[in-house]
């Protein structure tokens, strides 16, 4: 400290000195250093009592800052009278007061500050080492006798060495040994001081390393305790006048707020926003159902051959090369080619940087934003939970048989009521009566002109079937009846008696009993000329009335045959649009009239209308009706089938669309629960259709076979699909010519 | 190369029984290696040809193969049982007619008898000769029986029932006479010198609607008519002096009777024109005799079976091995078989199928019944079952690919019938034609496909297959008749027949 504080002075008075002579101050201070020491100490300890005035200076106001210029004034006055106070007041005062020098150079009084005292903890260039030549590789002077120089130039010598006998004897005699090291800048050995060592051994038991420092020493009661007790202010000054005067700028505060709430700018009943903050479990809550946003596409590692030195295999030869370069950007496979170079020194600028940089922008320009959520739907389970097929057998499942009829199509089709004998008619006018089970023809009519219908009674005590050709209807009788049965049907279609004829355009005639064979018909009836031919006939249930319907004539083509009394009525005056199928209704005196987009149902004790069921197709071609009489199916032209719950509406329960081309015919089995379908793309679809005499069960409709066999021929397939009566057996008639029999 | 071997034991029904021993066989081995084991293990002096049935299926492939199929370890011992393997059917002779053939009959010696759709009852001898071709009905007949004539001392005299669309059965005696004066004009009969005589006896009315089937016993003392009306009409084969029931036909109104006698006879008179036309071949060149039938007496059934809610479609008597004595057997299509006594005429069981319309029955055994139904399969009943209202689960069944139309059972008839039935009790081949033209063998214990098929007709790919519609196996003689839509075929099941025709 002294020893600073000597320099400072020195270059305070003489700035110019030589180096030499400070050089003589260092060498001759040293002795002094251990006295000033003691001084300072002493002195200082006689100095403690004047503590606080020091903390008096410290807590004095700003505005009292001129006092303050003022004892510096004085200070500087001062300073220059007496060294040692300064030094005094310096040690003293946390930060050194500054002398009042007049400079030498100028002539300018100046503030010079005494020199930081570098003490213990400052830095360790502070130390002496007495060899100054740096850090060096030592063994540099291993030849010489010299390990170096001190700070003035002179060499400092090797000091002596035992060799490696007296280092182990030292180690043996010597207890300071374990506690000192080779020193290499001086080629010494150095033992930690005593000192040291205590520093050491107290960090070592985490203690305070400084042994000055008493933690447990008596606190200084400054301010409590008898007589210390401060009764009085501080300060004399009286209270400012700013304490008790309202505060002007608070009220322009409060008249602005007031202005505002008066102008309507704050709301005063403002619920309280929930600035709150609140703690909840942020984990707690379902992750928010956006999705995070999708990553930005990754860019392709390289691969081998974008290598600047790829192996051999990758490089293209000179054929591909040549191919690639005539290749159109577009088609080829890589964009660029693989090079190489046998050091990285030798690659190039890479030509492709701009291009390849521009692409990676134009993928991430083009990357999608947002994430579709794909919706996952597993198709079967929007499918309708439906039986297995399997479980509702029996129905039929393959041809039995397959009677050939003619090359002409095969319009139609009729089975006994016992289900043992099939009627087929064709285009050419051929009737053929066949066994179902066998398949074999047993006897055939001839007639002119297409067949248009064929219907077998449903009578089980007379047997006979309807043809109708060219607006004419003729009653046929198979052969091999029983007498009964035959005597039967012949006195109800040639009875002995006519009954009286009514006036109507329709003709009745039987043939007379002495030509009449099995071969001719027994009874003809004539429509009326220009009726055209009769597309349709159905019987009713009891076998007694006929309907047909023409494709041509007045009243809609619609007629009423009776057989017992010979007679027939138009039961419709006048019918809007075109008739396409009638049918009864196989428990009520009902009567379905289907037109081309309407199924009107009339009640033909009543004479009125009482219900029209819209199916909504445009052109309906075929309408069964099930053997309850609750449920209806109208199949159309356009493909569909429409199912109408009679009771339940006018629209239909159900519309299915299953056939790839024009749907001819429909027919529920009269005993099963099965209905089929044909259609012009040559398919039969067999359907299950159970009908619950529960109201508020809906009918279960179960497709359970496709029947294909059936060639198409000029665009028609199937034409007419009939049930067997007794077995699940259905029968097709087709254009190709042929009737199948289906079996189960 | 070592292959390994499996444990196997052989039994057998047929006459070349082996010691009850375990013979360890390479699972390499074939139907032909095991064959000729078992031939050489017996020092046969005639090789003769085994097929072997391994857990009812018969074996085609390796043994090996066979195992691994069915998951058999080489540790299980195998049952192997032998048959008589059949030889493959060759086609004897073709006999076309005009009209499909309903149905055949094998068992006369020396004749074969067919009943065809127009009504014509023909006979042929076995040199292919067309003997006599009898108009015995207006209407398709479609079945026919033929039985020996106990009544008649001569022993060219055969009894056929015929069973026809027309509602009746005809009962007609076939005589043959060595008289050749009234086929003079017929220059071509060079070889014949006999004439055979078709004399109806009686005409069994009963049935209201056309009939299937008409059977007859073993001994030819009854009959068995089925019919579409679901009736079974049991008669005996006595011819009455006197009509039994009265003329329905007198009843009828109408044309007179006099006018409807008239048409048939023109009828007639044309269907026999058309068929000397067509039969032009030179062995076949009997003119058609249209008989006469006005003579013939009426017959009453003794009792009529009623319990069927449908069409009958074969009714069966019980004979002396296969079922029981003085019962009958019938299927129909209401899904049912049903055993009758035919003393009593009642119905003393039913065997419920569900939903399967039976066309055919045979009985292989006493408690055994096989049937064939529209829903393609044949099954196989155990008789013995109880009666309940659940349809009776089936022994087995075989699938056929086409809707099968009748079953055959070796039978075998004349002297030797007791001697050759008496050695077997129950029969385990089954001949079924179906519609699709294959007539196939099965044997009862192999399920899975059958023993052999052939095409009956020889049928043309691209067209529709003609149907069979009947076949009759006469076991002793080794044939097998089929009938159908392509005429009549004989075909030989064993190759000494073929030998000793020729």
């Amino acid at each position: 400290m002294a020893l600073k504080r000597k320099k400072a002075s020195q270059n305070e008075s003489d700035d110019a000195d030589e180096l030499n002579a400070e050089i003589a101050n260092l060498e001759m201070l040293t002795d002094e250093e251990e006295e000033e020491q003691d001084d300072s100490a002493s002195f200082d300890d006689g100095q403690v009592d004047d503590f606080p005035e020091i903390v008096q200076s410290s807590d004095e106001d700003e505005s009292e800052s001129e006092d303050v210029e003022d004892e510096e004034d004085v200070d500087e006055h001062s300073s220059s009278e007496n060294d040692s106070d300064t030094d005094d007041d310096s040690e003293l005062h946390i930060f050194p007061k500054a002398k009042t020098v007049v400079s030498q150079i100028t002539g300018q009084p100046k503030l010079v500050y005494p020199d930081i005292e570098p003490e213990y903890d400052s830095d360790s260039s502070t130390e002496d080492a007495p060899n100054r030549v740096g850090n060096i590789p030592m063994h540099w002077y291993d030849d010489l006798p010299h390990i170096g120089y001190d700070i003035n130039g002179k060499k400092v010598l090797r000091p002596a060495r035992g060799d490696e006998l007296d280092k182990f004897l030292a180690t043996v005699e010597d207890p300071s040994t374990w506690t000192s090291a080779f020193d290499k800048n001086t080629q010494t050995d150095k033992s930690l001081t005593a000192q040291e060592l205590d520093i050491i051994r107290r960090l070592y038991e985490n203690e305070n390393p400084d042994a000055a420092y008493d933690p447990y020493e008596p606190m200084t009661e400054w301010f409590t305790g008898k007589g210390k007790e401060e009764i009085m202010p501080l300060s004399a000054a009286p209270e400012p006048k700013r304490r008790w005067v309202p505060s002007r700028w608070e009220k322009q505060k409060v008249m602005k707020i007031v202005r505002a709430i008066r102008q309507g700018r704050i709301l005063p009943s403002k619920p309280k926003s929930t600035t709150k903050m609140e703690f909840y479990a942020i984990w707690s809550q379902p992750t928010a159902p956006v999705a995070p946003p999708p990553p930005a596409p990754k860019l392709n590692l390289p691969l081998h051959s974008e290598s600047y030195n790829p192996p051999e295999e990758f490089l293209p030869t000179e054929e591909e090369r040549k191919e690639w370069e005539e290749q159109d950007i577009e088609d080829r496979e890589k964009d660029y080619l693989p090079n190489k170079y046998s050091s990285l020194r030798l690659v190039p600028a890479y030509d492709r940087f701009i291009k390849e940089r521009f692409n990676r922008q134009l993928d991430l320009y083009l990357a999608p934003r947002v994430q579709r959520v794909k919706l996952n739907i597993d198709p079967n389970s929007l499918l309708p939970k439906l039986p297995s097929p399997n479980s509702l057998k029996p129905f039929p499942t393959y041809r039995s048989l397959r009677f050939v009829q003619s090359s002409g199509r095969v319009r139609c089709m009729s089975i006994s009521p016992e289900g043992d004998w099939v009627v087929s008619g064709d285009e050419n006018g051929i009737v053929i009566l066949w066994e179902v089970n066998v398949g074999r023809e047993v006897k055939r009519w001839k007639f002119s002109g297409k067949i248009g219908a064929l219907d077998w009674c449903p009578r089980t005590d007379a047997c006979y079937f309807v043809v109708t050709t060219e607006e004419t209807i003729y009653f046929l009788i198979p052969p091999n009846l029983t007498a009964t049965v035959f005597s039967l049907t012949h006195s109800l279609l040639a009875p002995t008696t006519l009954p009286p004829t009514t006036s109507s355009p329709v003709k009745w005639e039987t043939a007379s009993s002495g030509t009449w064979t099995l071969d001719k018909p027994i009874l003809t009836v004539k429509l009326p000329p220009a009726s055209g031919l009769p597309i349709q006939t159905t019987w009713h249930r009891r076998g007694d009335y006929l309907a047909t319907v023409s494709n041509n004539g007045a009243q809609g083509g619609v007629w009423i045959h009776q057989i017992t009394r010979r007679h027939s009525q138009a039961p419709f005056k006048k019918i809007k649009g075109v008739v396409q199928v009638v049918l009864f209704h196989p428990s009520k005196p009902h009567f379905f009239v289907a037109t081309q987009q309407y199924v009107r149902l009339y009640n033909l004790a009543e004479q009125k209308l009482v219900k029209t069921f819209m199916p909504g197709i445009r052109w309906i071609s075929s309408m069964d009706v099930h053997p309850s009489g609750d449920h209806l199916i109208v199949g159309g032209y356009d493909r569909k089938l429409c199912w109408f719950d009679l009771e339940l509406s006018d629209k239909p329960f159900k519309v299915m669309r299953y056939h790839s081309r024009a749907i001819r015919s429909l027919h529920f089995h009269p005993t099963y629960p099965l209905f089929a379908s044909s259609s012009d793309d040559g398919s039969i679809q067999i359907f299950h259709s159970r009908v619950y005499s529960d109201l508020m069960t809906d009918p279960l409709i179960v497709p359970l076979k496709i029947l294909r066999g059936h060639q198409i021929r000029e665009g028609l397939g199937v034409l007419q699909v009939r049930w067997c009566h007794s077995q699940p057996w259905l029968l097709s008639a087709g254009a190709d010519g042929s009737v199948a029999v289906w079996c189960s | 190369m070592e292959s390994t071997s499996q444990p196997v034991i052989f039994t057998t029904q047929t006459s070349f029984p082996l010691p009850y021993q375990k013979f360890f066989i390479p699972t390499s081995w074939r139907r032909y290696h095991l064959s000729q084991l078992v031939n050489k293990a017996l020092s046969l002096s005639k090789i003769v040809p085994f097929d072997f049935l391994v857990k009812g299926e018969i074996l085609r492939t390796s043994l090996g193969e066979w195992c691994a199929e069915h998951g058999v370890g080489e540790e299980e011992t195998l049952e192997i049982e032998y048959i008589e393997s059949v030889l493959p059917p060759q086609k004897l002779s073709d006999f076309p007619h005009d009209d499909w053939v309903s149905s055949v009959s094998c068992q006369p010696d020396g004749y074969f008898v067919t009943g065809s759709y127009d009504g014509i009852v023909r006979m042929f001898n076995y040199s292919r000769t067309l003997i006599t071709s009898s108009k015995l009905h207006n209407a398709p007949i479609t079945s026919i029986t033929t039985m020996d004539d106990a009544s008649y001392t001569s022993n060219s005299a055969q009894l056929v029932a015929t069973a026809s669309h027309d509602l009746t059965a005809l009962l007609t005696r076939f005589t043959q006479t060595s008289d050749d004066q009234e086929d003079q004009e017929d220059s071509n009969l060079s070889t014949t010198t006999t004439t055979t005589k078709a004399t109806p006896l009686a005409a069994l009315h009963l049935h209201t609607s056309p009939l299937t089937c008409i059977t007859s016993n073993e001994n030819s003392t009854h009959l068995l008519t089925a019919s579409w009306d679901s009736l079974i009409g049991v008669w005996d084969t006595k011819v009455p002096g006197e009509h039994e029931i009265g003329d329905i036909r007198a009843s009828a109104p109408g044309p007179s009777r006099k006018r409807r006698k008239v048409v048939e006879e023109e009828q007639d008179e044309q269907w026999a024109a058309e068929g000397a036309g067509v039969n032009g071949g030179p062995n076949r060149s009997t003119v058609t005799v249209v008989v006469e039938t006005k003579n013939v007496k009426r017959k009453a059934p003794i009792t009529v079976l009623k319990s069927h809610k449908s069409r009958v479609s074969c009714a069966l008597f019980g004979s002396q091995f296969r079922g029981i004595e003085g019962r009958a057997y019938s299927c129909g299509f209401d899904s049912t078989v049903r055993v009758w006594d035919v003393e009593t005429g009642l119905c003393e069981h039913t065997i419920n199928a569900s939903e399967k319309a039976f066309t055919s029955l045979a009985l292989p055994s006493t408690n055994l019944a096989v049937a064939t139904a529209t829903d393609r399969s044949m099954t196989m009943y155990d008789l013995r079952i109880p009666t309940t209202a659940v349809p009776a689960a089936p022994e087995s069944s075989y699938m056929h690919p086409s809707t099968p139309s009748c079953i055959a059972l070796p039978s075998y008839s004349g002297p030797k019938a007791q001697s050759a039935t008496s050695s077997v009790t129950s029969v385990n081949e089954v001949i079924t034609g179906a519609y699709d033209g294959i007539v196939r063998m099965w044997d009862l214990r192999s399920t899975k496909s059958a023993v052999t098929s052939f095409d009956a007709f020889g049928n043309e790919r691209d067209k529709d297959s003609k149907k069979v519609l009947a076949v009759d196996w006469n076991a002793e003689k080794g044939v097998v008749g089929i009938g159908g839509e392509g005429g009549f075929v004989v075909w030989s099941f064993k190759e000494d027949v073929v030998s000793s025709r020729s």
